[in-house]
């Protein structure tokens, strides 16, 4: 040790003189930002899926960089794995990763069992009420704040405008008249297309069916009592679920074990292959009129078309449309918020170094590039950055009304035991639903509270 | 199988191994096998030992991160035992894994006993073709069986349309459970037979030619010499391949839980691996997930004893 | 054996139909490999990749995280198999050469591991690795895959060393080898093939392994092959699966097992009639 005091020192003469020569940041604590400390120092910060652009990982890293001195290291998790990922590593504190980002419905349950950092102390700072309240409340106990909100994303509806106009359907502009518009355009099946859907939505998928319960005024579960219950059987809830069942048996001829997987699939021609006029020559794989969709699935819709010698899929606004699917009184319908958080692990060896990124996460450079990736940012201030062009509209119209799963310790099992997709697919052939609802009520309740 | 005869080696040269009929002086085997020891224990002891601890304790993800874990006895085998969900599992699993076994080694012998009788380079095509399906990676695999099975580009529904089979079209054959464990079946034969059959034709090659010629000779003819003398001479090769069929086929995971993925209604088509997993990762619940297991291994247990004491008696 | 010609032609006809249907998924999955992801898609399927191109092969194989993902996946294996092959191969020589105090619990204990189901050990596996140090590294997971092959190759070698009587290396004795030079010369050639089927046995399981690697192996440049596939059958905000990518990583993840086995195929075929499954 006493032969290595020459070397640091000389080391830290170095990085000192080079700090200075760089100008410091001057708003930052002193220590998180101290160049010479941090230079060997790594966080790990575990992004979900690939939702996250590489461009603004970059971001992350050099700012993290040039703010800190110390290194940032991103690694992706698929999200199929996330959760036993999570479970391993985060209660182990040598290897644990220090910044975690996590689906909003997973929120609940690893704060819960106190996975994460209290970081109410920054709360303020990284934009306090400004946050979207919902998922701060999904990464919230007793008031306090262990995992805020990353990005949201919403849900809306997609349309095939040139099937609805030869259906002679307007788009709706009340739920109410949604529900009986696809009834409609799947009874005219203008194209005359085989298990044609005026709105294809899959028995078991929930992720969409819940806007019904939302749009109605009932929700999945409540707080009663410091215990929480679930409400599928509530009058509210009902009146949902009735208009979603009128729904699957007159306007979709979706499967009732399909669930919300891949739907742009049935609203795109798919045929690559066209003749001297443009028509196309394979069969179509239009199957329905509407969906409803992540906004991101945008993406997925279209023509098909090469580009750069690769063929893609170029929205064509003849053919397709979205609109948000619209509430009854005047408002757009809650729908599901997708979207995720982001939490510092309870036994990271950094602490102070992983508050630094959360800064630069929640600064509004990032919130605006969050924005320009079609990512909805926590800071309400920069919604704005996600543009106008439809879908950007559509996103934030979408979202200013949108619900979260809720907030139970035990959502994330209720979710693993598939028991929604299960009372969702029988709702089509269900002639009792209250007493479906009831029955599901019964199993589902014991499973909130957490063990 | 062989062990030692009476006749012992008149040199004993240094570290020589010793005939079997010498235990007083047989350390060399137990030499042999403490690399084996060394490694499952060290491997395999905790995490099997922590397995059958928590199976006695309630370990949900609250005590992952690090609250309190109480023994609650025999609290989880209760609760397991008693819920009848667990009943159905079962009793599905075990008739998934007896006719799945069944038919992947009817199969396998079948085309065993193909094998042998065509000419070189047919057999050739045939056991490289079944080395490369059992080569091919689970996922990989299983990607392609669910894409043939899907009911809108599905290539089956397209085949059978182009038959004539005109409901085929659309046709969900996941949706149904009990479709869904005929479509899982034949995946999991598609991907045992290849070790079945050649493991069967390896044990066929070595019965003696002439005694087939002999009794046909004698008037036998092909179905009798399979039942009267093939059948019974490669007896133990069924046997074990059967066994190890059943054990694996009861615990099959992957290609279940990928299915369920692709379609299908999850609590209709949970067998025990999914249904470990769904209490493990899913719900967090480990204390349960692991009297689970354990009563798996009882189950397995069970279901084999007859051929494993067999097995052991015969292993004088 | 003498067979009418038809019914010869029929059973080969059979045989080769056989072939088809098994080999089937893999040609394919060769065939999704070269075809864009829209292709795929289609209610039509397409048969062959007339038009197709390499493009999927080559993004995927040039992706930089293959390369990684295949070294980590070639040494954790590798070692496995020789560390397997070693073990069991002592291992099996002592339950089937010779009679000792214990035996009978050792082959009862390797029965009952193999029943065991593995699911639920990832928890207690990772907690291992990670107070021993051993998380992302190779050597940490060959260890756990070793322990996992054992048994069963130990079951499957003991059937080829019975195989082999004793009374061969008796006789090259009374020629005048030494015990040792008779066991190398005449016994051990025999067990070659033997060796190779469970080298192959072994190869394959810690190949595709998922679960235990997925937990262990943390850190994105210490992923196996299995965990590397696993990032292309992902949706995202910004894009869709490409399963033209997808089944091309497959490809990529499949052919050296296929390439290896068809090498060892031939000595193979003769190992499995030495046959684990003996009893």
């Amino acid at each position: 040790m006493i032969r290595r005091l020459p070397i640091v020192a000389l080391t830290s003469a170095a990085l000192v003189l080079t700090a200075c020569a760089n100008g410091g940041d001057s708003s930052d604590t002193p220590a998180a930002t101290n160049s010479t400390s941090n230079a060997g120092k790594t966080i790990t910060l575990w992004l979900a899926g690939g939702d996250t652009p590489d461009e603004l990982r970059t971001y992350l890293s050099d700012t993290f960089k040039a703010k800190t001195g110390a290194t940032l290291k991103i690694e992706e998790q698929a999200w199929p794995d996330l959760v036993t990922k999570l479970t391993t590593s985060l209660p182990d504190a040598e290897n644990t990763p220090d910044v975690v980002e996590l689906g909003n419905t997973q929120s609940p349950t690893f704060t819960n069992v106190g996975a994460f950092l209290d970081i109410s102390d920054q709360y303020d700072a990284l934009g306090g009420d400004k946050l979207l309240q919902s998922f701060v409340e999904a990464g919230s106990v007793d008031g306090k704040k262990y995992a805020l909100p990353y990005y949201f994303g919403s849900r809306y509806m997609f349309m095939r405008k040139d099937v609805w106009k030869e259906a002679g359907v307007n788009p709706p502009t009340t739920l109410d008249e949604f529900n009986a518009a696809v009834t409609k355009v799947a009874q005219e099946n203008p194209r005359h297309i085989k298990n044609f859907s005026g709105f294809f939505i899959g028995g078991q998928d929930w992720r969409n069916g819940i806007s019904w319960i939302f749009a109605n005024g009932g929700d999945l579960a409540k707080k009663e009592n410091g215990q929480w219950v679930s409400t599928l059987s509530d009058p509210n809830s009902l009146k949902g679920l009735q208009q979603l069942q009128t729904i699957q048996k007159t306007a979709s001829n979706a499967p009732a074990d399909a669930k919300d997987q891949t739907p742009w699939l049935y609203v795109n021609d798919n045929d690559v292959v066209t003749d001297a006029d443009g028509k196309p020559t394979g069969k179509t794989s239009l199957s329905a009129a509407t969906i409803m969709a992540p906004g991101w699935a945008h993406w997925s819709i279209g023509d098909a078309a090469k580009k750069d010698g690769k063929v893609v899929r170029e929205w064509n606004d003849k053919k397709f449309g979205t609109f948000v699917l619209p509430g009854n009184d005047g408002k757009p319908a809650p729908v599901f918020a997708g979207g995720s958080n982001i939490a510092i692990s309870a036994k990271t060896q950094n602490p102070e170094l992983s508050k630094e990124l959360m800064k630069i996460i929640f600064s509004p450079e990032y919130q605006q590039k969050l924005g320009g990736a079609g990512l909805g940012p926590a800071n309400s201030d920069y919604v704005s950055s996600l543009g106008d062009d439809e879908f950007a509209k559509a996103l934030i119209d979408s979202a200013s009304n949108s619900k979260l799963t809720p907030a139970a310790p035990g959502w994330a099992a209720v979710e693993a035991s598939m028991v929604l997709e299960e009372f969702f697919g029988k709702i089509e052939g269900s002639n009792d639903l209250a007493a479906l609802a009831k029955a599901y009520d019964a199993k589902i309740t014991p499973m909130l509270n957490g063990k | 199988m062989t062990t030692g005869t009476t006749t012992a080696p008149t040199t004993a040269m240094a570290g020589t191994p010793q005939r079997a009929n010498r235990p007083r002086r047989n350390r060399l085997p137990l030499i042999l096998i403490i690399p084996s020891l060394v490694l499952l224990i060290s491997a395999l002891g905790y995490p099997i030992g922590w397995q059958i601890v928590t199976s006695f304790k309630q370990y949900g993800l609250m005590q992952q991160f690090g609250a309190p874990a109480p023994f609650v006895g025999l609290d989880n085998y209760k609760a397991l035992v008693t819920d009848p969900y667990l009943w159905t599992v079962v009793v599905r699993s075990i008739v998934f894994c007896i006719v799945t076994a069944l038919v992947t080694v009817a199969i396998g012998g079948a085309m065993a006993v193909l094998m042998n009788a065509v000419s070189t380079w047919a057999r050739v095509v045939l056991q490289v073709a079944l080395l490369v399906a059992w080569a091919m990676p689970v996922v990989a695999a299983m990607t392609v069986w669910i894409w043939i099975v899907d009911w809108r580009r599905g290539l089956l529904n397209w085949a059978l349309v182009r038959l004539g089979v005109d409901g085929a079209e659309g046709h969900n054959w996941l949706a149904e459970p009990l479709s869904f464990f005929v479509v899982a079946s034949v995946i999991i034969v598609w991907m045992s037979v290849p070790f079945v059959a050649l493991s069967i034709y390896a044990g066929l090659t070595q019965v003696s030619t002439e005694v087939l010629e002999a009794a046909a000779l004698d008037g036998a003819n092909g179905l009798q010499r399979l039942r009267h003398i093939i059948l019974p001479l490669i007896a133990p090769v069924l046997s074990i391949v059967m066994l190890l069929q059943l054990i694996w086929d009861l615990r099959v995971f992957t290609q279940i839980k990928l299915l369920q993925d692709a379609g299908g209604v999850t609590n209709e088509t949970n067998l025990l691996g999914t249904y470990v997993y769904q209490l493990g990762t899913g719900k967090g619940d480990f204390g349960t997930a692991s009297a689970v297991s354990i009563l798996i291994l009882g189950l397995t247990i069970a279901l084999s004893a007859y051929y494993v004491r067999s097995l052991m008696k015969e292993d004088v | 054996m003498h067979r009418s010609r038809v019914k010869r032609t029929l059973l080969t006809t059979l045989a080769l139909v056989l072939a088809f249907a098994w080999a089937f998924p893999v040609y394919w999955m060769l065939n999704s490999a070269f075809l864009p992801n829209v292709v795929l898609q289609s209610a039509t399927p397409t048969f062959l990749p007339f038009g197709g191109s390499f493009d999927n092969l080559v993004s995927v194989a040039t992706d930089g995280s293959f390369g990684q993902a295949l070294t980590i996946s070639l040494i954790v294996t590798l070692t496995t198999v020789v560390a397997a092959i070693m073990i069991a191969f002592l291992g099996a020589l002592a339950i089937s050469r010779f009679r000792f105090r214990g035996r009978a619990s050792f082959v009862l204990a390797l029965l009952l591991i193999q029943m065991l189901p593995a699911e639920g050990l990832f928890i207690a596996q990772y907690k291992m690795m990670s107070s021993l140090g051993l998380l992302n590294q190779a050597i940490g997971l060959a260890v756990l895959y070793t322990a996992a092959v054992v048994p069963f190759t130990i079951w499957m070698l003991r059937g080829f060393v019975a195989g082999v009587p004793a009374d061969l290396e008796e006789a090259a004795m009374v020629d005048g080898l030494s015990r040792t030079k008779a066991f190398l010369k005449i016994t051990f050639p025999l067990l070659a093939p033997g060796l190779v089927a469970s080298a192959v046995y072994a190869f394959l399981q810690a190949w595709n392994e998922f679960t235990v690697a997925l937990v262990v192996m943390t850190e994105e440049q210490s992923r196996t092959l299995p965990l590397w596939l696993r990032g292309f059958v992902q949706a995202s905000a910004s894009r869709e699966t490409d399963w033209g990518q997808v089944m091309a990583a497959s490809t990529l993840v499949a052919v050296p097992v296929i390439i290896f086995f068809l090498i060892v195929q031939g000595r193979m075929s003769s190992g499995l009639v030495g046959g684990a499954v003996k009893g």
